[in-house]
């Protein structure tokens, strides 16, 4: 299991840093920073700018993102932002709005 | 599962409220505030007010803790903080540092027996032995107290009326009365 999970009905407001895998599944504004991985879930709503090692989104994302390693917007996610990361992919059924950088 | 969890490495400033349970293993700068059981775990921390239906705290809260239900301190709790719920339970081994309340709101039914147990207690009190200095007397007035309400209709206030009755007279205290001078001074004239 994921080491921090913020589930459904859970709304955090400031920012949350962690070394950790961290799932969000509820609310999250203000700046979300981890060394891990981190999984926004279908009923998971980010209004943060997002950097982790890795990110999936499968919710909705406002604000920038930057993975070390990967960003994947899975069908039915969304994202509103500019995205940082060497490799990205984009599910058919995902909504993406924002520029990408993937360090070329 | 609608269960929330802050991790060991993570660190959240900011508030966290909702709904649902949450365990904080990690740290919280900032107040929570959750609508279900709250777990703040060993080696969680918070620095801010904590409120949840059942708070179990085995780690640091510095902030006042108010559960609707419970709040219980666990072995290792560290709590500087006032405590607030119709339940609190402290660990040996927990440390507080505040005030302790136990009342709120679910507390309706809790806190009518609480007044209950509050309105018997002095009832019972008296059966317990009264200290040696005062037992004598006390057992006189309690025999006296007894006939008087067989005899009569048997009132809450004859007791009183009997401890009132049976209070020793005032000391007599050879004292000089107001003019006493000057009826002695007469006198001696």
């Amino acid at each position: 299991m994921a080491g921090t999970v913020i589930g459904e009905g859970l709304s955090v407001e400031g920012d949350l840093s962690s070394e950790e895998e961290v799932v969000v599944q509820g609310n999250l504004r203000g700046k979300l920073t981890s060394t891990d991985a981190v999984s926004v879930g279908s009923s998971g709503v980010i209004e943060a700018d997002v950097s982790a090692q890795s990110l999936t989104i499968a919710g909705q994302v406002t604000g920038d993102v930057t993975a070390a390693e990967r960003v994947d917007l899975q069908a039915g996610g969304r994202l509103i932002g500019d995205v940082k990361a060497s490799r990205l992919t984009i599910a058919d059924g995902a909504s993406f709005k924002g520029n990408v950088d993937m360090d070329v | 599962m609608n269960g929330s969890v802050i991790g060991r490495g993570t660190v959240i400033r900011g508030n966290v409220r909702g709904s649902g349970s949450l365990e904080i293993l990690g740290r919280v700068e900032g107040d929570v505030s959750v609508s279900g059981e709250l777990v703040v775990g060993e080696e969680g921390a918070v620095r801010g007010n904590v409120t949840g239906t059942h708070i179990t705290c085995s780690g640091a809260v510095q902030g006042d803790v108010r559960g609707s239900e419970a709040v219980l301190l666990e072995r290792g709790a560290r709590v500087v903080g006032d405590l607030t719920a119709p339940r609190v339970g402290v660990a040996t081994g927990a440390l507080v540092k505040g005030n302790v309340r136990t009342d709120g709101e679910p507390a309706l039914a809790g806190r009518r027996a609480g007044t209950a147990g509050a309105v018997a207690r002095p009832i019972a009190l008296p059966a317990r032995p009264a200290p040696a200095a005062k037992s004598e007397p006390r057992h006189e007035l309690r025999a006296e107290a007894r006939e008087e309400i067989v005899d009569s209709e048997p009132s809450a206030a004859a007791p009183k009326e009997m401890a009132a009755r049976e209070a020793p007279p005032p000391p007599v205290v050879p004292s000089l009365g107001k003019g006493a001078k000057a009826k002695k001074k007469k006198r001696e004239d």
